[in-house]
């Protein structure tokens, strides 16, 4: 009888339905039929939460699926999912509003000579919406006998004090109103026991960074930040062919970075084709940026302005739009237990984009994400009757696999860019592992008075950006973004940097409201999480909202 | 202790509905497009019937989910088993697919009977809860005509339910406000307009409801008598995409001239920039074309040049009667026209020249709704186009009232373009109760069985017309927008009624006809069909019909009535929102309510606050007041908006109002691009001018 069971425990609890989670999942049932398995997503729907470029290396989900499903490369699914096969891979630069130089033979000469961003090939790999992907996943685990629970907000991770051991997840209240009082329809947030925990919550983790305080993990450099602005544009069929379905544009230059006269931030753009006409825009900017009144959507309408990129979406109507963080600090900012190492700790194991295991030198993470969400899986099996060791097993595996090497190859990357600014830090960077480690400072530390030289006039439209993120929360509930300090706002941020959060929030969240700053309007949030990497005085937390809010990404 | 059906219904998520989502050919829906999810308002009820369960303090009370769909609709039974039901019923088969309304209710009762049977050892006393309306469908027919096959009474737009002296006593909202009733018997069916608080899903409770089994039935199962596209008593004969409303956007320099644009556009009518203008006036009846193959009212183009080549060939071949074509003839046509239609087709189009007489008789008919004897405003404007519809079928237009002394109305209605006038009065029908209305009024049709009814698509005519048809066995389109009188002559049709009608939240625009049924009815949306100037000279006739009534025939208790409550109504014509250039909670107070009693003065009808969602954020209204996507879409005549800068969702909920006037000092609000006429100034300058010019106007 279904009545009996204990509903609130389970053998392996996994935060997150993204393609770590779903992989780690799918893995699991393989090996464990019998086991209870859950996969805890906030979204709404399957990969309403997920935004990615994307290109993909296949090996790691041929290397999943094959085991789990044979014949699966010949369902509908897969073809519709990995229809796009990347056939030309153009690395540009874009000088002014006008100029752009297709610097790809760069790339091939430093893979020649074996220099680590020799490694940004795209070749054969695939375009995939990462949306689709999670969702096809999803499905496949579902099939499998996975339990994949939509709509569910995890709030908080319960650690037992005496031993370290991770007891419990706890999901957020549902039911409160504005002030926090109980509605009649209330219902207290779940506490859901778990023999294992994964943390596979993607950039940026709630769970994650809670666990890592009370676990006490350590990571040797802070974990660096991009922020990624994407649109889906429907463009006319003739552009569509001139651009050629199976090719990427990544682009470099403007309007981010020009030598001499700035500015100078790193990251690029990116124009990838998707289905029906459609064609992706994006722009990666790293959150070290120092201007003031920047916002990487006034890059991407740069962007998109200039004469290369034009050509191919004038005239297009923007049909989905969203926001998301990519975590860039690579293997020295993966969060690791001080005495063993361990990437988790115990029986709680933290995978994919919340451990931060994107190749900067690919500018990929998804193969790395599913590659470890693999291995996650093989130590809980492996450890099933000893759960205290679970996390350094999986460590174990993780140093001894592809993801590893890769992290080592692109150790200091990320970091050497930061430290000397794309200019210098880019020709350093080809040095790669004989370099020292630099002592880097969190991206928020980065702010300054200055100005972004290239600001368009026109404001950009979020309200019509997230209206094409298709964001929605239930509005009666306690906002879900806390500013922790409001003097610091009013006497430090105001007066120096012009409260940059209203600026650079991708969806108009924050506003000034009777003269001071708030997250005025909680329900348009893409949660990208931007606002509390990039608050110039850390003075803003992102807290969960009630399971089912936030963006609806279809094809993101 | 009671028991409780839920109803529940799969419907396409129509909030993401995205440029992909139709066929660019035809405009129809691309169902795979959209997700599927939970009827919002049926959510609504599932909590609704939870909290009658808690108020009643009952815990051997079941609750039984019940839906209709293809097996998909299966999630939407777990949802519900997820949250408050102890079981579901699902009820599957493809022959129950392509129901209308009427095949749908008819189905969904012979279910609900089983469930009693089965799973409530045959206690009557139960309350079937539904949502008020699907979002794709929007007809609220299927509740009421729930309510007619089980002879219940049926308790609609209820908001909130006490239990008080062992039963329980439900408000519901009528037009002006709320009454509190109680049903005079069991079962009884409840259709929920709003309740806030829909039930959130628990872990514990999804892992449960995911291995519960579920009862599923096919057509077999529950011996309905009206199933699927057969047993349906409409049929949708065309879907095509709405036309798309440009707004003028003027710019507008002085409070002067506003006023003026804003009294003139409140008073234009409606019809011309609406679709109902359908022209049937230029139908002509076969009996009066100028020769007998004559077939140039056909749906459509193509149909009507199709019959007139065919015409053109028997006039060359010298056939002058229908009875001349052989199969010779039939050749010749065919090589004549060519590649243009088949053999089979040409046999249907045969078939259709010999139909002369329309395939529906008797006269046109409205059913009045009113309010102690004040005629409904909407009333009038279908009586203009029965008119019409009547002149065009060269027949009579009927009006039907049910009420205690409506004699006296009978004058107003023929001055308004009706014929005769059929008076049922009773003491009984002093107060509305749906039950006792529609048994005299059904009675008083099948009396003389009209060939078209119309009811005003509002609270009570949504609520009876269902009842009134399902007790026929007629069909009936919901919230017509247009009506056509047409022939479809190579299926048998001569002279029908074409209803056309928004759908899926006005994304689509379907027109249906009437099958199987004596008469063909539909609700029409008011505020879109055209009333004429009164002719106090018209003459008509009064006839009365007698329908004995007794307690037993009215299904409601009525315990309380409260008129003008707090509570707000956006179906109103007038609309004055404001936004964050309001400033601050005096400001929108103070202006707001003085534009808005101005303009309820000056214009004659009640007049609504709103605000936009910024407005809200910044409490200068109650949430109540939001208007937008994420508040109440509104469709008045006239939306006046101060201080709201137009971003898409608020742009989204004020889609359907005919003109919009904005005010801004922002002269480049998005909000002006979107609107008819606007002014670039500060709120606190332009209202008090423009109430001044008003007053002067």
């Amino acid at each position: 009888m279904p009545n009996d069971k204990d509903y609130n425990k389970v053998n392996v609890l996994i935060v997150g339905a993204g393609p770590a989670g779903l992989s780690c999942a799918i893995q699991l049932k393989v090996q464990k039929p019998d086991a209870d398995i859950c996969v805890l997503e906030k979204a709404a729907d399957l990969g309403n939460h997920n935004l990615s470029g994307a290109v993909l290396e296949t090996e790691p989900l041929h290397t999943l699926l094959d085991t789990a499903i044979p014949g699966w490369r010949d369902s509908e699914s897969a073809k519709d999912v990995l229809a796009k096969k990347i056939r030309k891979d153009n690395v540009m630069f874009l000088l002014g509003k006008e100029l752009s130089f297709n610097i790809s033979f760069t790339i091939k000469l430093a893979k020649k000579f074996g220099l680590g961003f020799g490694q940004m090939m795209h070749k054969n790999d695939y375009i995939v919406s990462i949306s689709k992907l999670t969702k096809w996943l999803g499905q496949i685990a579902k099939e499998l006998g996975v339990e994949v629970l939509t709509g569910f907000a995890a709030e908080d991770i319960i650690l037992d004090e005496s031993t370290g051991m991770t007891k419990a997840v706890k999901l957020v209240d549902q039911g409160l109103d504005k002030e926090g009082r109980k509605q009649p329809n209330f219902v207290e947030g779940e506490t859901i026991r778990a023999d294992f925990v994964v943390l596979a919550e993607g950039c940026d983790g709630l769970l994650t960074e809670k666990f890592v305080e009370k676990a006490g993990l350590k990571r040797r450099c802070p974990q660096l930040y991009s922020v990624g602005v994407k649109e889906l544009i429907k463009v006319n069929s003739r552009q569509y062919k001139k651009f050629t379905s199976g090719r990427v544009v990544h682009a470099m230059g403007y309007p981010i970075w020009t030598p001499v006269l700035g500015p100078g931030l790193f990251g690029g753009g990116i124009i990838y084709p998707a289905d029906d006409d459609n064609i992706v825009v994006g722009m990666i900017v790293g959150a070290d940026w120092k201007y003031r009144d920047f916002n990487p959507q006034d890059a991407l309408t740069n962007f998109k302005n200039h004469r290369f990129v034009k050509q191919f979406i004038a005239g297009g109507t923007v049909i989905e739009a969203g926001a998301k963080m990519i975590p860039e600090g690579g293997y020295y900012s993966i969060p690791r237990d001080p005495q063993t190492g361990s990437i988790g700790k115990g029986n709680c194991i933290i995978a994919g984009d919340s451990a931060g295991f994107v190749n900067m030198l690919k500018i990929k993470g998804l193969h790395n994400a599913i590659d470890s969400a693999i291995a996650a899986a093989k130590a809980i099996v492996e450890y099933s009757d000893n759960p205290s060791a679970t996390a350094a097993k999986y460590t174990e595996l993780i140093e001894s696999s592809n993801v590893a090497k890769e992290m080592r190859s692109a150790r200091n990357f990320r970091q050497t860019v930061a430290k000397f600014g794309p200019l210098q830090g880019m020709p350093i960077s080809v040095l790669g592992g004989l370099l020292p480690e630099f002592k880097i400072e969190e991206d928020y530390k980065a702010m300054t008075a200055a100005r972004y030289r290239l600001k368009p006039k026109q404001q950009f439209d979020k309200d019509t950006f997230t209206a094409m993120a298709a964001t929605e929360h239930r509005e009666e509930q306690p906002c879900h973004l806390e500013i922790l300090d409001s003097k610091i706002c009013a006497e430090k941020c105001t007066p120096k940097f012009n409260s940059p959060c209203i600026t650079f929030c991708p969806a108009g969240v924050y506003e000034t409201v009777h003269d001071v700053v708030k997250p005025a309007n909680p329900s348009n949030c893409l949660h990208c999480k931007t606002c509390q990497r990039k608050c110039p005085f850390d003075n803003i937390r992102w807290t969960v909202p009630e399971g089912t809010g936030g963006p609806r990404y279809k094809r993101m | 202790m009671s028991n409780y059906i839920v109803l529940t219904k799969q419907v396409p998520d129509i909030t993401q509905i995205t440029d992909n989502a139709f066929d660019p050919e035809t405009g129809t829906l691309i169902r795979s497009r959209l997700a599927s999810v939970i009827n919002e308002l049926d959510t609504q009820a599932l909590a609704f019937a939870n909290y009658m369960k808690k108020i009643s303090a009952d815990a051997n009370g079941k609750i039984v989910a019940l839906t209709m769909g293809p097996p998909m609709a299966e999630e939407v039974l777990r949802y519900s088993l997820g949250r408050c039901a102890d079981m579901a019923v699902m009820l599957t088969d493809k022959a129950l697919g392509g129901a209308d309304t009427w095949a749908t209710a008819n189905p969904l009762a012979y279910a609900i009977r089983r469930i009693v049977k089965d799973f409530f050892a045959a206690n009557e006393d139960y309350y079937v809860v539904c949502g008020m309306q699907s979002v794709d469908g929007d007809t609220a027919q299927v509740p009421p005509q729930i309510a007619e096959e089980l002879s219940s009474p049926c308790i609609a737009y209820a908001t909130g339910a006490e239990f008080e002296n062992n039963r329980f006593e439900f408000t519901r909202i009528i037009s002006g406000g709320s009454e509190v009733v109680a049903a005079r018997k069991l079962p009884a069916v409840i259709t929920v307009a709003k309740y806030e608080y829909p039930l959130f899903a628990t872990f514990a409770g999804t892992r449960r409801a995911n291995r519960m089994k579920i009862v599923c039935w096919n057509g077999d199962d529950i011996k309905a008598t009206h199933i699927g596209a057969k047993g349906s008593k409409t049929t949708v004969i065309r879907v095509f995409p709405p036309g798309k409303s440009t707004r003028k956007c003027k710019h507008v320099s002085d409070a002067k001239t506003l006023a003026k644009l804003l009294v003139e556009s409140f008073k234009s009518d409606g019809a011309e920039s609406g679709d109902g203008n359908g022209k049937a006036s230029c139908y002509v009846l076969p009996k009066r074309r100028r020769d007998k193959f004559d077939k140039s009212f056909e749906r459509t183009k193509k149909e009507n040049e199709d019959f007139e080549i065919l015409s053109r060939t028997l006039k060359d071949l010298g056939v002058s009667e229908v009875g001349q074509i052989d199969d010779d003839v039939k050749d010749k046509i065919l090589s004549a026209a060519g590649e243009r239609f088949h053999k089979k087709v040409l046999d249907d189009m045969i078939e259709g020249l010999k139909l002369t007489e329309p395939s529906f008789t008797g006269e046109v008919w409205v059913v009045a709704e009113h309010s102690s004897g004040t005629i409904h405003p909407a009333i009038f404007e279908l009586i203009g186009k029965a008119r019409e519809l009547a002149d065009s079928l060269e027949t009579k237009v009927g009006v039907c009232i049910a009420g205690d002394k409506v004699e006296p109305t009978a004058k107003e209605l023929i001055a308004a373009g009706a014929d005769n006038i059929y008076i049922i009065e009773d003491k009984l029908l002093k107060v509305f109760d749906p039950n006792a209305h529609r048994k005299v009024i059904a009675d008083c049709i099948s009396k003389h069985w009209p060939q078209i009814v119309l009811f005003g698509a509002t609270a009570q005519g949504r609520m009876l017309a269902p009842m009134i048809s399902y007790k026929l066995g007629c069909g009936l389109t919901a919230d017509c927008t247009s009506f056509d009188i047409r022939d479809i002559s190579r299926t048998g049709h001569v002279a029908i009624l074409l209803q056309t009608r928004p759908a899926l939240g006005g994304n689509v625009m379907a027109t249906i006809c009437t099958k199987d049924s004596k008469s063909q009815m539909a609700t029409a949306r008011p505020g879109v069909m055209k009333r004429l100037s009164p002719d106090k000279s018209r003459t008509g006739k009064t006839i009365r019909h007698q329908v004995k009534l007794s307690d037993g025939d009215t299904g409601l208790e009525i315990i309380k009535t409260e008129l003008g409550s707090g509570a707000v109504n956006f179906n109103v014509e007038v609309i004055v929102s404001g936004g964050k250039g309001m400033q601050s909670r005096d400001n929108y107070d103070r202006l707001i309510s003085s534009l808005c009693d101005c303009l309820s003065e000056k214009l004659g009808t009640p007049v609504e606050r709103g605000a936009s969602r910024a407005a809200v954020e910044q409490d200068f209204a109650e949430r109540i007041h939001q208007v937008g996507q994420t508040g109440t879409a509104v469709g008045p005549k006239l939306y006046v908006a101060l201080g709201i800068s137009g971003a898409i969702q608020h742009m989204i909920g004020v889609a359907n109002t005919e003109t919009i006037i904005a005010v801004n000092s922002d002269p480049n609000a998005p909000i002006f691009k979107q609107c008819d006429y606007y002014v670039v100034g500060k709120i606190e300058d332009v209202v008090p001018q423009l109430i001044e010019a008003l007053e002067a106007e």
